[in-house]
Order: C-alpha cells, then structure tokens, then sequence
C-alpha cells in the first residue's frame, strides 16, 4: 500500500536562517537590474566534480534557495547568470562560447576555478560581462552569497 | 574469484593488473592469451576515450548528441544517441570533454605533489584516489603507516561511500519526480558533507591523507559528535528508505531499468555496487584487513533498482561501521607511531582501494623521489562501458536512471 511522505519538517526544520556573506566583491553593479529574482545556469567546463556536488548541495532543504527567488535553469535562453565550474580545457571553449552566446542579455557570468594549476589549460579566458571569480571549492553558502549579492535580495527571510 | 581492472605497458613485459578475491596483484601475460581469458582485456588495452563509436543506420536512424552541455548530465561528457524516435538503438559516449592529461601530469612529480593531483582528477573519490595512490608509494618506497594512519583511512573511504551514494540515490529520486523523498535525501547529502568537514575539515575529505600518516587525526571532542551525527543520518535515511520501498511510482522506475546481467558484468570487468547487483562478491572489503570487514551486500536483479538497493543497503552499514569504529577511535591515541620513513629510494608500487563505485587501482614506479608509468584504473571507465551497452534497446525516459544508478562520473574515467 502507499505511504505518503511525511512532508512536514523540509522548511520548518531544515531551511537555515543565515547572512550567507560572500567574501567576493562584485566587479560590477548589478541595482535595478534584477528584481527579486535570479535564474542561473550551470555549465562544467572542467572540474574536479567537487563543484558538481557542491552545486547539489546548494538545491537541498538546509538552503531553500527558491525563498529568495533562485533558481538553476535547464537551458541557458532562460538565465540570468551563468555558473562556469571548473577551469575550462581547451576543447571545452567552443561550447562554453557557445553557450555564452544564447544568454538573454542582461546577464552576467561568474566562474569558479577549482584547480588554477590544472595541467593542459592555459590562461582563464576573457569572458564577457564576468562579474565574480572565485577559486577553489566554495561552500554552497558562498556560492548562494555572491548569488544572492547579485540579485540584491535582502538576506533576512521570515 | 579473478578480475582484471588494468593493464601495465610502462615497461618491455606487459603486465596483468588483477584483482584476485579483491586484493591487487601482478601478473605477466607469458604463455596465454589474455584476450581469451579477460573479456574486458581489449576494452582496457584501448583506452579509448570514445566508447562504442560506430556509426548505425536504418528506416528514420538519425543521431543527435546528448551533452556536453546540458543540465541533464551537468557534467562535461555527451552522449551520441541513435535512435528512430523512442528507443537507443545505440549509446556512443564521448568522454573527450573532460580529459585533463592528469595522469600525464603526475609522471616526474614528487609524490606529494602527486597526491595532490590524484585528490582532484574526481573529487567526489578524493580519499580513494589518494589513499590508492599513497599505497602505492608506501609499496615503492617501503614505507610501513600505522596502524592508526590505516584505521582512519579506512574510516574515510566510508564516509565518502555515505556521500556518494547519497548523493546517487539523491539523483535517482529526483530524475524519478519524487520531490519530497528528493528533498530529504538531499538534506541527509549535504549533512554527510557537514560531516566530512568535522571529520577532516574539507567536505570531500582533501588535504587530510599523505604519503605514510594523516596530516592530521581529527579531534577527540569532536568525533562523539560525529559519530552521534552518523547514527542519526543511519537512522533517518533507514526510514526514508523503507518508506521508498512502499512507493511503487518510485520503485517503477528503476524497475527493469538497464539490466546487466552477471555474464556481462564479468565480460566488462565492473566491480562495486554494478557487480554485487547481479549478485556476484567481488570481496573489496577485504582490503580493509586491519578492521573487522564490512558485510558483502548483494542483489540478483541487476537493474537500477538492484543497483540503488545495494547503495542503500551500503549507506546504514557503513554509518554504523563509522559510529562503533569511532567511539572506539581514542584508543588508537596509544597505537604507536613508527616513523613512516622511507626504507628504500626507488621501486614499484600498486594498491588498489575499495571505492564508492568499485576497484580503484593505481600502478606506479618512484625513482630519485619521482613518480614515473603512473597507471590509474577507475571503477568509472568499465562502468562507462557497461552504460553504453545497457542503454541499447531501453527508451528515453529510462535513460537517467540507467546513467546515474552505475555512479560513474566523466572526470574519473577520462582522468
């Protein structure tokens, strides 16, 4: 016979409260431009996993991203920022401009580089409109902070 | 019972790597044919990294690429799928996309340095590949760790066992549309990462092992709370689970969902969890001599859902491995600590470790301080093959439940 979940407990219980600080300063303002509101792509260009776990982390109950209006999109037509993990190798570009390319303007790109000396990469390339980069594997509370500094959404939920 | 998970070339004589009742071994191919006797000795002696690459045509066969950007599979990989509109006639899986020339890197490198790198060709596995790669080191250079050093490494697999099959099980619920089981799945992932980090102070368990001792041995006040908190996440996750079994909407669709049969499995060399769900024991705890083993769990079915039991299964024993193994962690403080030197200046190493997804192997030499022939056998590459295969003939719906229930990840089988 069927069972129901037990549904009680995901968002009294386990939905954190927190400030979520990001210790990352934005190269660019983003007032007035998104209101509320923030969807996001996420694109592997070459990590380790590690922010592909993270990125997991970040959709569970303990960060509630959807409270604050965040959510990751299936397709890039749809986002206003784009999450690259990873350093990007070589043949990773193509499809990494590629993608950059279908992002509905106003958008902004943050990158998260988990191993800088990865070998068979060069530089970082110049991507356009790269408003944050971070390195190494942030928390998801890092990540949802330098999300949340972007969308200007006000930390103190009821 | 004999399994070949690599092949050695570095040297004139090729060299079988076998895992003979789950502990490493050597063997040279002299007077047999090993492609005779290992179904999977062509599969390994190729490498490639384009996996069942033929073309295929028919009445309305087209092909369209799946990856390597799409949030379905968020990882850097793609998949070449043929089809006439419902089922995979074919599944070519290209993993050129993620190739990092790791391996390559490692090759004159200190071994630290080398530890370093094997802790991020697939973070995910980071205790497991350093662990297997500080092994073989020890092998080479005859260094002898503590007793302390392997009881905590041991301990450390497990916990990356707990995250990992979370973390699948986490996936499985999610692509099945079960929102609410998904959601306290993912609670109980993020709480074995917060877990990771009390243990060894990084959410993937990187930084805490090195060649012949730990960095550094959690501490004490700290690890009742730790094993308080895996009694608990056992706890929790055990009724989530039996709650899931009673779910048929769930448990239909990993039902019959890429089968693999025990011929096959043995054919493609898999081992962990895809092997014990066609009720084969590949006997991998059995590299954990020096603690009481863990229990061999096994299915017979095979499918996705054999597969998902089995990690489910893994999860509950490897807390309650974690909570007894901890409490009893203090004693070790008066283990005593042999210094983890160097007995030798060169050599050749191999080990092979027990990870979440299966045989783990590393095969290297050192000379003057230097790793060289670094060899890296991932428990993904096999399992890649076997996605490949089972795809074959299933439909589009199925297609994430086969991918994710073998735990395979792009970065560890192109490393």
């Amino acid at each position: 016979m069927i069972q129901w979940w037990p549904l009680y407990g995901l968002k009294r219980k386990l939905t954190e409260r927190k400030e979520y600080v990001s210790s990352v300063k934005l190269r660019f303002s983003t007032a007035g431009i998104f209101n509320r509101s923030l969807f996001v792509y996420v694109i592997d260009t070459g990590s380790s996993n590690a922010l592909n776990f993270e990125i997991s982390a970040l959709e569970t109950p303990q960060y509630n991203i959807h409270r604050y209006g965040i959510y990751l999109t299936d397709s890039p037509r749809h986002a206003d920022v784009l999450l690259v993990l990873g350093h990007p190798v070589k043949i990773m570009t193509a499809p990494l401009k590629e993608t950059i390319s279908q992002l509905p303007k106003p958008f902004y790109i943050v990158t998260i580089d988990d191993n800088p000396n990865q070998p068979d990469a060069g530089e970082y390339p110049v991507l356009p409109n790269h408003i944050a980069a971070l390195t190494g594997v942030p928390s998801p509370s890092q990540i949802l902070g330098i999300l949340l500094d972007i969308a200007k959404i006000k930390r103190k939920q009821p | 019972m004999k399994i070949l998970i690599g092949i050695i070339t570095a040297k004139e004589d090729e060299q079988l790597f076998i895992l003979d009742n789950g502990l490493p071994s050597l063997i040279s191919t002299d007077g047999y044919d090993p492609e005779k006797m290992y179904g999977n000795y062509s599969m390994l002696k190729q490498h490639s990294l384009l996996i069942n690459d033929k073309l295929m045509s028919g009445p309305g066969v087209f092909k369209f690429r799946y990856g390597p950007v799409t949030s379905g599979v968020r990882e850097a990989g793609s998949f070449h799928l043929y089809t006439y509109g419902e089922k995979i006639l074919r599944a070519t899986i290209d993993m050129r996309w993620k190739h990092r020339e790791m391996r390559k890197a490692m090759q004159n490198k200190p071994p630290e340095a080398a530890l370093l790198m094997a802790e991020r060709i697939c973070s995910n596995f980071a205790i497991s590949h350093s662990v297997a790669l500080s092994k073989a080191v020890e092998m080479a250079l005859g260094i002898n760790p503590s007793l302390r050093t392997k009881n905590w490494r041991t301990l450390l697999i497990e916990a990356e066992r707990i995250y990992n099959n979370l973390h699948l099980i986490y996936k499985l619920t999610s692509s099945a549309a079960q929102k609410v089981l998904a959601a306290h799945i993912g609670a109980l992932f993020e709480k074995a990462l917060r877990l990771n980090e009390k243990l060894a102070e990084s959410r993937f368990l990187m930084n805490i092992n090195n060649i012949g001792k730990l960095n550094h041995i959690p501490e004490i006040s700290d690890i009742q709370k730790v094993a308080n908190g895996y009694r608990e996440l056992a706890e929790r996750f055990t009724k989530l689970y039996k709650h899931s079994l009673a779910n048929y909407n769930y448990l239909d669709r990993l039902h019959s969902a890429g089968i693999i049969t025990p011929d096959q499995a043995g054919k493609l060399g898999l081992t962990g969890p895809s092997l014990r769900a066609c009720g084969i024991k590949d006997n991998l705890n059995n590299t954990t001599e020096h603690l009481i083993s863990l229990p061999v769990i096994t299915k017979n079915q095979g499918d996705a859902l054999a597969r998902m039991e089995v990690r489910a299964e893994e999860i509950v024993n490897s807390c309650q491995y974690l909570v007894n193994h901890i409490r009893a962690s203090d004693s070790w403080a008066n283990i005593e600590e042999k210094d983890a030197e160097p007995t030798k200046t060169s050599g050749t190493g191999y080990a092979v470790v027990n990870s979440p997804s299966g045989a783990l192997g590393y095969y290297l030499d050192v000379t003057e301080g230097k790793v060289q022939n670094v060899e890296i056998f991932t428990p993904s590459y096999p399992g890649m093959y076997a996605v490949s295969g089972v795809l074959e003939g299933q439909i589009f719906t199925d297609f994430p439940f086969v991918f994710d229930s073998f735990g395979v990840h792009f970065a560890d089988a192109a490393c």
